[in-house]
């Protein structure tokens, strides 16, 4: 632990050496962080050592900019991930505006939940425990956005699909099926050509006004998550199942929805909906040709954010409903989760201290994340925090032996 | 012509009890002050020097816009100091109807998303400051009852005293004092008493100025007596009546950020 907080403070003093641009030239800005984690058991693990170097490079004139930002993770003793989160080119033409290049798109109006935020795949290689902006993968996309007034129209179209990262074999965020014989797994289905009509286009249209702020939105678009296609080889002469085949494959969904947010009295009320189409579910049984069946479904929240004495207090209630619902199906009709948020800062906003949980109302199963963060100086700070996992089966309690505790520590400049 | 008026000492050269001498309208004084011409439009630079009990000090520094628009008050504001809020947005539309909360929206860059915020927490220390959102807005004189107590000369300024109580139960101070230069209209210094009746805060304008023909006030420091912790606040690069456009006051421009 103590080399990675080293790695920090050398990172940090490097840093403050680059070249900062003047105003009007190009903007150099970013962080260096250590974020060590320690698992909860016995053995005491570390579940994550992490040095990270995220560099922002922005450059704006008044018809044109561009941004650049890559992002370095070094992993003792695993080496190191380069890439570019965002690397794009603005052109502004009065009210059109227009951005190519790789880039995050983010939608909605949920806190932790994606439902109307379907443009940029997730990073799920550390469930979602990395920060939002790190969860998101940049994407090669042209958006074009026209704004008149309070309203604002954006299209997205991306040429190339990306899908969701995975955590790959052996991660301790990797779920493996339950099976009764090890699958053969055949990708050969995986991959997205790169071709003109696999694409996805999104459009979105936007509203902010006094009364409420409104978003609606729609998609033709690739599930992110690959459905898994299962086929069973029986063996003829014992009647027992001899082997079993995965294939991942991705299908289109057209996505429709809404999402919103008003005030009411001193209470932010925010809402979010949204329908998908040609979705695939894993089914149970065993009459189905490929162990999936197709289903529509609705995916909606509903939140109220409120300050009370200084304290910030939040809810939402999530709900997902699989529409034409036959037992057969291996998921529930109804998946009902509920979100929290705490948080109150200290001595002149230089100590904050947090709990948010995901509480899965069906196991019942949850994700608690209290943390503590105090700023030592303007653009220091040190965080210490726990991830706990509860119940023991279900999206949270299924991974009830990851609990951790963690300390980051973070410079920005 | 721009004149400065220095008023860094803070002397009191005479202070004056009127108990004979007709006292105007506290109301209507604190409405001069309200309506007291502040242009169109109007951007400037803005640095926050925080200092503690032990002579720390923090520095915030923000680029704000204001334009005025019919009966509402459009404010941006952009963060540039510290690092880790750079390029975050706050937007506050508040109206002259009494009583109308304010519209607030935040864009936070690592989100990449405007949040609406609810202005109940106007008690809430605006980037740990001494100023509250409230401190800060433009307080409706129709949300306190307003008293003349009497004049003072304050540094060479004739200031009247308005003793300003909350028609609002459980409103942040139980009362506030302003010292308000005759004819100009400007609070010069004000006092702010906590709910248990205590002295809590003292604001002093430190430097006010004509720009553009518009007093301005350019420099002011907030003092927390009870916890020794002082916020200095200082406008430079004012510019007023410049056409700022109604685009800038929008989802866009927040998400854009500073061009």
């Amino acid at each position: 632990m103590n080399g990675g907080i080293i790695v920090v403070a050398v990172l940090a003093v490097v840093s403050g050496s680059l070249p900062v641009a003047a105003q009007d030239g190009p903007q150099w800005s970013g962080y260096v962080r250590n974020y060590t984690g320690i698992l909860a058991r016995e053995s005491m693990d570390f579940s994550i050592i992490q040095n990270t170097v995220n560099l922002s490079l922005v450059h704006r004139k008044p018809r044109v900019g561009f941004t650049l930002n890559p992002w370095m993770y070094q992993y003792p003793g695993r080496g190191l991930e380069i890439g570019l989160r965002e690397a794009y080119l603005d052109v502004f033409l009065g009210q059109l505006d227009l951005r190519i290049g790789k880039q995050q798109i983010i939608w909605g109006k949920g806190e932790g939940v994606f439902i109307t935020d379907i443009v940029s795949p997730k990073d799920m290689r550390e469930f979602l425990l990395p920060d939002f902006e790190e969860i998101r993968i940049g994407v090669n996309a042209l958006k074009a956005g026209y704004f008149r007034g309070s309203h604002n129209l954006e299209l997205v179209w991306l040429p190339q699909f990306v899908p969701t990262n995975m955590p790959e074999p052996g991660s301790i965020w990797r779920r493996e099926p339950s099976l009764p014989v090890e699958p053969v797994i055949d990708s050969s289905d995986r991959d997205i050509p790169l071709r003109a009509d696999n694409g996805e286009v999104f459009g979105k249209y936007s509203l902010m006004s006094p009364a409420i702020d409104l978003e609606i939105i729609g998609g033709y678009m690739w599930d992110d998550d690959p459905t898994m296609h299962l086929q069973r080889v029986v063996n003829p002469q014992t009647g027992r199942l001899s082997s079993i085949t995965l294939s991942p494959r991705h299908h289109r969904l057209t996505v429709g929805g809404a999402a919103f947010s008003t005030l009411l009295g001193n209470v932010v009320v925010r809402g979010e909906a949204a329908g998908y189409r040609g979705k695939r579910f894993p089914t149970r049984g065993r009459s189905d040709p490929d162990g999936v069946v197709e289903k529509d479904y609705i995916n909606y929240l509903i939140g109220a954010d409120y300050t009370l004495s200084g304290t910030r207090l939040s809810t939402q209630f999530i709900q997902r409903v699989i529409l034409e619902y036959e037992s057969v199906l291996a998921e529930r009709q109804f998946e009902n989760m509920a979100t929290v948020l705490i948080n109150r800062k200290f001595l002149r906003e230089t100590l904050m201290l947090e709990v948010f949980a995901y509480v899965g109302l069906e196991e019942p199963d949850a994700l608690v994340r209290p943390r503590v963060r105090y700023d030592l100086a303007d653009g220091f700070e040190v965080q210490l925090g726990a991830n706990v996992f509860l119940g023991e089966d279900g999206r949270f309690g299924a991974f009830d032996s990851n609990d951790m505790v963690y300390m980051k520590t973070q410079f920005s400049f | 012509m721009k004149c400065v008026y220095n008023v860094t000492s803070f002397v009191v050269i005479l202070t004056t009890v009127c108990a004979g001498e007709q006292m105007p309208d506290g109301l209507a004084v604190m409405q001069k002050v309200y309506n007291r011409a502040a242009g169109k439009d109007m951007q400037a630079d803005l640095t926050m020097t925080l200092r503690n009990s032990r002579g720390a000090t923090r520095m915030r520094s923000i680029k704000q816009f204001r334009k005025t628009a019919r009966e509402v008050e459009k404010k941006l504001m952009f963060f540039l100091k510290p690092a880790d809020v750079r390029n975050t947005a706050f937007m506050n539309w508040s109206y002259t109807e009494p009583g109308r909360n304010d519209d607030q929206w935040i864009y936070l860059p690592a989100l990449k998303r405007i949040k609406r915020i609810s202005s109940s927490g106007r008690s809430d220390y605006f980037m740990g400051s001494d100023f509250t959102y409230d401190d800060l807005g433009d307080r409706h004189p129709s949300e306190d009852t307003h008293t003349v107590t009497g004049t003072e000369i304050v540094d060479g300024q004739k200031c009247l005293i308005v003793k300003s109580m909350p028609r609002e139960e459980g409103y942040l101070y139980s009362r506030t004092v302003t010292w308000v230069i005759d004819g100009v209209w400007i609070g010069l210094k004000k006092d702010f008493y906590d709910t248990e009746g205590n002295l809590l805060k003292t604001l002093r304008v430190k430097e006010y100025r004509e720009v553009d023909g518009y007093w301005t006030v350019t420099q002011t420091e907030m003092h927390n007596v009870q916890r020794d912790h002082t916020t200095r606040m200082e406008l430079s690069d004012i510019d007023y009546d410049t056409g700022l456009k109604d685009d800038l006051f929008s989802e866009r421009a927040m998400q854009r950020g500073l061009r």
